[in-house]
């Protein structure tokens, strides 16, 4: 026993040997493994498309299996193999919009919109609560068609410019793209909302997935009754299989109540393929629509497989936790109060069918909650109970290797109009207009540390 | 010293090393040779060579176009296989520019949307490169010319072909050459230079993709174990698990074995460094450096895969029903280089 004492004295004098000065040094690398026992390291351009590391050896077949569901091609149908795509689409495949899984490249041209989309809706709602769709073009802009069919409109852009002045002095031009909808099949409703979308990456969903509502929960604050002007709101969707309301997770406005419901609605309305969960085209009542009945056009087993795959990706942990710049940016992180919706930590619950998912201690940096992002980035769009000011807090891991894996054209925020993280933060406004103000008051070594710290995740 | 002294003082040991970070270590090791032959010699290379090809196969289709013969159809076929090597033996770097400028697509889009093809030879439209390269990438690139050249069953006669067709071929085979030139112009030193990422990775104004020289050779092994796990347990699984011709990719060329080949020499290539009559160093030489029986293994295993592949009776069309033994064989082969890969290399690479 005398032994054992001794070695775990040497043990603790070595663990304080590794972090001298102790108070913040336990916080600042406690989240290295961003992703819990999902994590691995490396920073790459196909660091996004690894398999979670402690999979069963099964459950890496049946990831492997996935990663080509991802990448399958749609056709035409009818055909021998992947047909039923459209008739009206965005792109044929997944990972046409989630390129080498990360956050979709901005498009260079109206030619090819890469994984940027448009969703639509009139004033009102459905008998779910959610958006009402706009009759002849439904809730999200298909700008592509098969052939002989016409796509519902091409979409154009220009930008509008804003400065914005440090309180040293120095400024940001900060640019915004306005979408038209030009060449509509059909004459648009002028009384129109529209919300633009990029579509994000995909690791840590499966994570995200198994965080237990009563955690989400607690955190909701929908009066501000702390009154920090942070108010946190669950969103609640609709969920098709269970036919019931259920706290929303997944999308930009945490439309989608799972990763399941999530991959069915990118198959229906991103490519036009039905599936058990949508058996009805998106072209439904519209001119395009085509006379077969061969819907579904995917079956249970691969809606499951796509599904799997964005559950069972690997969260990269994070990099340069010792350099001090990024030691003081996590600092200011917090001491701005970003952590009130960029919410650190969760343990997740026990996976259903996944243990791999089940009580991993993670950093998403979200608390997959609804906040008002103030007017500059408000898309004026509602989608069940978040309203036109509202988004979901986007998780922040993997934010760091954004144009590692993208290239330079991946660009932040809901329409991918920040080019830098500096310009991210700057287009933060409504409950997060204190933190944002803060940020500009800044020095720029600090200002620069705190993007550090994000480059970290 | 007893027994729990030595222990106490190894513990101590273990954890003071250990308190070192990954990202404390500088970089004492300079990979610069192996990443500098592996960007130039390899992978700028092989681009390279991919629309020198791509070219060839236009003015093939030209000539078939200009004067429909048995030899022309034959040189245009060939010229097509032809094209089809580098575009394989890039498939174990299919990172960077053709995924993140959407290139991929335009040029290996499979299967072919045979219903769209035909609407579209069927409709009024001028076919310009122009209006390919607005089509989506099922109607383009490798196979749908593959599918105009060879036919359903690789049979086509030259006096089969429509005037539409060649229209369309050569409007096609113009886009493949564009999308090929725009995926080597994005590596090229004088054109958008994305190689320069990887020569000078780690280094000062550099760091944005790399921020050492690990995190290439990092990229690249896993590069080569996403080709490895795609020619086993897709492009030869599917249609054998399924007996299904359908699922084969390179099928009305009957080229599929030599696809196979060609994705595991792009394993060769970077991991011995060389292309064509190249010499340099590649990953071997780091790898033999740490566990040169791990090298010599894998080289064998490299080999072993592709003389399997290449062993395989008859075409893969066939063979999926009459030579199974040697179709497992291959995919069985081609996962060992895998396995080998994924569970020996990459943590050597990872711990660097």
């Amino acid at each position: 026993m005398k032994y054992l004492i001794f070695v775990f004295a040497i043990f603790s004098v070595a663990i304080l040997g590794c972090k001298p000065d102790s108070e913040t040094a336990v916080q600042e690398d406690e989240d290295l493994k961003l992703g819990g026992e999902t994590s691995i390291t490396g920073a790459y351009i196909q660091v996004f498309q690894q398999p979670a590391p402690n999979m069963s050896a099964l459950e890496l077949d049946l990831h492997r299996a996935a990663d080509r569901a991802f990448g399958d091609k749609f056709v035409t149908a009818p055909a021998i193999i992947n047909g039923g795509l459209g008739p009206i689409f965005n792109q044929n495949a997944c990972e046409n919009c989630h390129v080498s899984n990360g956050r979709s490249p901005f498009p260079e041209s109206s030619q090819d919109l890469r994984g940027l989309l448009i969703r639509l809706s009139v004033a009102g709602s459905d008998v779910h609560g959610g958006p009402l769709n706009v009759p002849n073009f439904g809730g999200q802009l298909q700008t592509k068609a098969l052939f002989g069919k016409t796509p519902e409109a091409s979409l154009t852009w220009q930008y509008v410019q804003e400065v914005k002045t440090f309180l040293d002095g120095e400024s940001i031009s900060l640019s915004k793209p306005v979408f038209v909808l030009e060449n509509p099949y059909e004459p648009l409703p002028t009384e129109m909302m529209t919300s633009p979308r990029i579509a994000p990456p995909v690791i840590g969903l499966g994570l995200l997935e198994a965080i237990k509502e009563s955690d989400i929960m607690a955190l909701t604050d929908p009066e501000d009754a702390d009154k920090d002007g942070i108010s946190g709101r669950a969103n609640q969707v609709w969920d098709v299989k269970n036919q019931r309301t259920a706290l929303g997770r997944f999308g930009w406005k945490a439309g989608q109540p799972d990763l399941s419901q999530q991959t069915a609605a990118a198959y229906q309305q991103d490519m036009g393929i039905t599936n058990p969960l949508f058996p009805i085209e998106s072209s439904l009542g519209q001119s395009q629509l085509d006379a077969l009945q061969d819907d579904p056009e995917i079956n249970e087993a691969t809606l499951k497989a796509a599904t799997f795959y964005t559950q069972s990706l690997a969260v990269p942990q994070r990099r340069n936790t010792t350099d001090p710049n990024v030691i003081e940016g996590k600092k200011l992180f917090f001491e701005l109060k970003c952590g009130s919706c960029h919410h650190y930590q969760f343990v997740t619950g026990d996976h259903p069918e996944y243990v791999f998912l089940s009580r991993q201690t993670i950093f998403p940096y979200t608390d997959l909650l609804l906040h008002d992002m103030g007017d500059g980035l408000a898309d004026n769009r509602p989608e069940f109970l978040a309203n036109g000011r509202e988004w979901r807090t986007p998780p922040l891991w993997g934010l760091g290797l954004t144009q590692v894996v993208g290239g330079i054209k991946a660009r932040y925020l809901h329409d991918g109009r920040a080019a830098t993280l500096q310009e991210a933060i700057m287009w933060h406004g409504g409950e997060a207009e204190q933190s944002k103000e803060q940020f500009r008051k800044l020095s720029k070594s600090e200002r620069q540390a705190l993007v550090s710290f994000l480059e970290s995740l | 010293m007893n027994t729990f002294r030595l222990l106490a003082l190894l513990t101590l040991g273990i954890l003071i090393s250990s308190c070192k970070k990954e990202d404390d270590v500088v970089q004492s090791t300079d990979y610069s040779s192996v990443i500098q032959n592996i960007g130039n010699d390899v992978i700028l290379a092989t681009y390279a060579e991919l629309d020198a090809k791509t070219l060839e196969l236009v003015a093939a289709l030209t000539a078939l176009e200009n004067n429909p013969s048995q030899v022309n159809i034959d040189k245009a076929r060939q010229a097509w296989r032809d094209a089809r090597v580098p575009w394989e033996e890039s498939e174990g770097f299919l990172f960077g520019p053709v995924d993140q400028q959407g290139i991929d697509p335009s040029i290996d889009s499979w299967p072919v949307n045979q219903p769209d093809l035909d609407a579209v030879l069927a409709s009024p439209y001028t076919l310009t490169k122009d209006y390919i390269d607005g089509l989506d990438g099922t109607l383009k690139g490798f196979h749908t010319i593959e599918y105009l050249i060879f036919g359903l069953d690789g049979n086509k006669s030259f006096n089969d072909f429509t005037p539409r067709e060649f229209e369309y071929l050569r409007a096609c085979s113009q886009s493949l050459e564009g999308a090929t030139r725009q995926l080597y112009y994005a590596w090229k030193p004088d054109q958008q230079n994305f190689i320069a990422n990887i020569l000078n990775a780690g280094q000062q104004g550099y760091t944005a993709v790399y921020p050492s020289q690990k995190a290439v050779l990092e990229e690249i092994v896993n590069g080569l174990v996403v080709i490895a796990d795609e020619v086993a347990n897709g492009k030869i699984n599917d249609p054998l698990s399924q007996q299904n011709i359908n699922l084969e990719e390179s099928r009305f060329s009957a080229n599929s074995k030599q696809d196979f080949a060609n994705n595991i020499r792009s394993i060769r290539n970077a991991y011995l460094g060389v292309y064509k009559n190249t010499t340099g160093v590649g990953l071997s030489s780091l790898i033999a450096a740490k566990n040169a029986s791990l090298d010599a293994k894998l080289k064998q295993q490299i080999d072993e895969a592709i003389n399997a592949i290449e062993g395989i009776q008859g075409t893969f069309t066939t063979a999926i029903f009459n030579d199974k033994t040697g179709v497992e064989l291959a995919q069985q082969k081609v996962r060992n280089v895998q396995q080998t890969l994924e569970s020996e290399v990459l943590p050597i690479i990872s711990n660097l």
